[in-house]
């Protein structure tokens, strides 16, 4: 049996309710990974936590996409430093 | 139960329009949703308690009720039906007065009924996002180990939610770190594929090591006499024991490496880091005369110099 792990764009979005454009987008600004198969776009099963995430913030908190990208990054930075914390706290 | 204002919190007056709740609660969602505050266990509370405001107060129905019966809103329609049996009760004794109990009677199945219908309608995924779920939630889940136990990678079990799940611990995982277990979070949406379980380490070390990246580090006591002459010690390290030389004229303080003896590399089968062990040369105590005057003549002699 084979285990599919990626869905067309279209499929997913109208699945869940929301606009391909916005999938674009968040591919555009580097937000998420596309995969192109022939012609095809495809999500990767491993994207969907991400896509659901900044589908929060967009359709629930009404959050832009340049604000999103705003978040993640200051997100990230955060994740970086607080592994810096903790790998400071085990130090001593 | 204990009665929550609504409107308070979400910062809005009794009076105010759908629009300004919409507001409120996405200006507050923005501050304390989950996605914007990660593993921050007061924000995500905080958002539930908008999430509810907002679910009930963005209902037009929800919120009349609400505004009626206050605490007791969410029974509301039991209420209502009490009120109407009331009614249909008096009628019921006019059109037949056999059989009124049988009619009328207000029985714990009904209760029951109500409250799946007020879950189904008033459940927690309701007021949630309105595109549908495609994967599980993660799970979290903690794990408290000793340093020596993660020295060598090993199995583990134990139960999450009733469900026993059995991981390999890979040896050097490090205290705070997160590993990712796929699949084994919250139950996917209409066939969707499961969350993952999110387990972090919480690594104590019960060992007399310090613990710096892959490295070990350790204060090894030298006798004056051991440091002077030289001699040899037998340290233990996490891998067993080891026979050091000490070399003549050992100062304090002396650091010297022992190069793959300290912590492995995860994920990095045979790789280890170092081990640093640092010579603190201690001075004797409580000597004798005999021992005194034995200095005595090391000073004079080293004053001559």
């Amino acid at each position: 049996m084979t285990t599919i792990h990626k869905i067309k764009i279209e499929e997913y979005c109208s699945y869940c309710n929301i606009e391909v454009a916005f999938i674009k987008e968040l591919h555009e600004n580097g937000l998420i990974e596309l995969e192109v198969q022939e012609t095809q776009q495809l999500i990767d099963f491993d994207q969907i936590p991400s896509i659901e995430k900044y589908s929060r913030m967009y359709y629930d908190l009404a959050i832009n996409i340049e604000g999103i990208e705003v978040i993640h990054n200051l997100l990230q930075k955060m994740s970086d430093l607080q592994q810096e914390i903790q790998q400071l706290k085990n130090r001593y | 139960m204990q009665f929550i204002d609504y409107y308070q919190v979400l910062g809005v007056d009794k009076n105010a329009s759908q629009e300004e709740i919409k507001k409120a609660y996405r200006k507050l969602a923005r501050k304390h949703h989950p996605d914007i505050n990660p593993n921050d266990k007061e924000a995500e509370k905080k958002f539930q308690q908008i999430n509810e405001a907002n679910e009930v107060l963005s209902d037009a129905d929800k919120r009349k009720k609400y505004d009626q019966y206050g605490a007791d809103w969410k029974h509301a329609d039991q209420f209502e039906q009490a009120k109407k049996q009331q009614q249909n009760y008096g009628q019921g004794r006019q059109h037949n007065p056999f059989g009124q109990s049988e009619s009328y009677s207000y029985s714990s199945e009904s209760n029951q009924d109500y409250s799946d219908f007020f879950s189904n309608i008033f459940g927690r995924n309701q007021g949630q996002s309105a595109h549908v779920k495609f994967k599980g939630n993660d799970a979290r889940a903690e794990l408290n180990l000793n340093l020596t136990d993660v020295y060598k990678t090993h199995p583990q079990t134990f139960t999450i939610g009733g469900k026993n799940i059995r991981i390999t611990i890979p040896a050097g995982v490090k205290n705070g770190q997160e590993i990712k277990i796929k699949g084994y979070g919250g139950v996917g949406v209409n066939g969707g594929p499961n969350g993952d379980l999110m387990i972090t380490f919480n690594i104590a070390n019960n060992t007399s090591f310090q613990l710096k990246g892959d490295d070990l580090y350790i204060d090894i006591p030298v006798n004056l006499y051991q440091a002077v002459l030289g001699g040899e010690i037998t340290i233990d390290t996490l891998d067993g024991k080891v026979k050091l030389k000490i070399p003549p004229e050992t100062a304090n303080n002396t650091r010297v490496r022992l190069v793959g003896k300290g912590f492995p590399v995860y994920k990095n089968e045979g790789r280890f880091g170092n081990l640093y062990i640092t010579y603190q040369v201690e001075l004797p105590t409580k000597l004798s005369q005999k021992e005194k005057e034995l200095f005595q003549q090391l000073a004079d002699i080293h004053h001559q110099k």
